[in-house]
């Protein structure tokens, strides 16, 4: 899933303060699974900025705000007749008209996604942090995968180092594991402990009876398939 | 062994107890600091390393106190890590390094930016140290990363760290057998200060052909030492060490005494050299190896 975090309500209150009419667009997908931007989320969102003062005049939920539709078949709709094409309604769909911006409760991509198809400002109401998994216990999200464009976890036992490593290490742990954590769950700027993912790595492949996978060396990553911006191909 | 290029390596291959010392650059541009520091250990140690700014604070560069020192006579063991520079960025230095006269380096991972005082910077960390390691070895034989030929290949021996103190060590033991097959040739390892940890580095190092120099700092006070078991992973200070530090009238003497008498036991354990890192203490370094005996 993609994992966000609702901005704070001061920072959405001053980016929507240009706009005389506003309609929020929550999403179906991770962020309503994960409970930071469904149905029920953008409810709410749109009663604390009216509290605020904010003019919300719709609100809708889109089913996935990554995929919407192609640019075509909206060529030649007004930005409402489009938000009625691909949100579905929960209020205020009638007033459409009177919205000068659109604050999206998607991800990152939901909201780029939403602002190619709109000519209307676009507008996020989360930072989207980072593909990840829900931990129940604990109550955390865990950052699983970076997208480096060249998958290792054939011989890394399932554990990714480049994402879960703090130093992306390809080649074992560093000198910086303390009691099995990564050093930098003693820093300052640190908010939580973290593991460190060689030492999960060596436990899983010794369980599974093939540490030799961690006495060969690994290369270096190949980083023209890791730089911004990527783009890849049907059928490759 | 191929062609020797350091006193240091030369003085390895021998059957003498080599020693290196550790040079702590200044914060800011103060030359006299470095030369302080060179002054003292020079006639001690055989080489000194400089480190790359440890736990990622700002200080003055590698190259700058390498070169200071080698232009006094002490020759330098340039540490490299990881943190701050891509393999270009590595790789090119190393080069300037070499230009410069330096004759060897030690290849580190680097701690994490977010050690430091700099936290919000960005970790590079675009090659780790096995892969550094092997890097120093491709182009001293004359070929960069890229595959292009080098006409003057940076001649430079090729050292790494091992932290003897962690649990598990097997993973540790393992990342350093990959260092030695990319092309290590000596190891300094992080301070040991208990003869159990020496016992353990030299059994789970048996298998491996490679000079191991045990590094020792010396204990200044019971918050320093305390402060080391910890924050310093794989440090373990014994219990009858904290106890002297703690009777002690007079620290700057009990630290000599625990210096000396853990280079004894470096000595004893059959190690071919010690790696003494002074933290400040570089004046009494002297005094630390005539006590402990090893030159007698």
């Amino acid at each position: 899933m993609i994992i966000t975090r609702q901005k704070p309500l001061e920072e959405i209150k001053e980016t929507l303060s240009r706009y005389k009419g506003v309609a929020l667009i929550g999403c179906g997908g991770c962020v309503a699974f994960y409970q930071t931007g469904g149905t029920k989320q953008t409810k709410e969102m749109a009663a604390k900025l009216r509290e605020a003062g904010v003019n919300v005049v719709a609100l809708g939920v889109s089913n996935r705000q990554c995929y919407l539709c192609e640019e075509k078949e909206v060529a030649d709709l007004s930005d409402a007749e489009r938000i009625r094409k691909v949100a579905r309604e929960l209020e205020g769909f009638s007033k459409l008209e009177e919205a000068e911006a659109v604050l999206s409760l998607a991800c990152g991509v939901g909201v780029q996604n939403l602002a190619n198809i709109l000519d209307m400002p676009v507008l996020p109401a989360q930072n989207t942090l980072f593909m990840g998994r829900r931990r129940v216990e604990g109550d955390f999200d865990l950052e699983q995968c970076i997208g480096c464009g060249n998958c290792i976890l054939a011989f890394t036992g399932g554990i990714c180092p480049v994402t879960r490593c703090a130093k992306s290490l390809m080649n074992g742990p560093c000198g910086g594991v303390f009691n099995g954590m990564c050093e930098v769950s003693k820093s300052r700027v640190s908010e939580h402990p973290v593991p460190c993912a060689w030492i999960e790595i060596y436990n899983k492949l010794k369980k599974q009876g093939r540490v030799d996978e961690m006495r060969k060396i690994r290369p270096p990553k190949d980083f023209t398939k890791a730089a911004h911006m990527r783009k890849v191909a049907w059928g490759l | 062994m191929g062609e020797v290029y350091s006193n240091f390596m030369r003085s390895l291959l021998s059957s003498e107890f080599t020693i290196s010392g550790e040079i702590d650059p200044p914060k800011d541009a103060n030359r006299a600091a470095v030369e302080e520091q060179v002054k003292h250990l020079k006639d001690h140690v055989v080489a000194a390393n400089v480190t790359d700014n440890p736990i990622g604070d700002v200080i003055m560069n590698t190259l700058a106190p390498c070169v200071i020192m080698q232009e006094l006579g002490l020759e330098a063991i340039y540490q490299a890590t990881c943190r701050d520079r891509n393999r270009i960025a590595l790789q090119s230095d190393i080069i300037g390094a070499a230009a410069l006269g330096i004759k060897n380096v030690l290849a580190l991972t680097g701690d994490h930016t977010k050690m430091g005082n700099h936290p919000q910077a960005k970790p590079v960390f675009d090659l780790d140290s096995v892969l550094l390691t092997q890097t120093l070895r491709r182009l001293r034989e004359g070929e960069n990363m890229a595959g292009e030929k080098l006409e003057h290949p940076p001649k430079v021996h090729i050292g790494v760290g091992l932290s003897p103190g962690v649990e598990p060590l097997e993973p540790e033991i393992i990342k350093l057998e990959k260092k030695i097959e990319a092309g290590a040739e000596f190891v300094q390892t992080q301070c040991i200060y208990d003869e159990k940890v020496l016992e353990r580095l030299k059994e789970a190092t048996a298998h491996l052909d490679i000079p191991i120099l045990p590094g020792i700092a010396p204990l200044r006070s019971v918050g320093m030492a305390k402060f080391m078991q910890a924050n310093v992973p794989g440090i373990s200070i014994p219990e009858e060490m904290l106890a002297k530090l703690e009777k002690s009238k007079d620290l700057t003497e009990t630290a000599i005494d625990i210096a000396a008498e853990l280079i004894a036991a470096v000595k004893d354990y059959g190690f071919p050299g010690v790696h003494i890192m002074p933290v400040g203490m570089d004046r009494y370094v002297g005094e630390m190896i005539a006590r402990s005996g090893v030159r007698r």
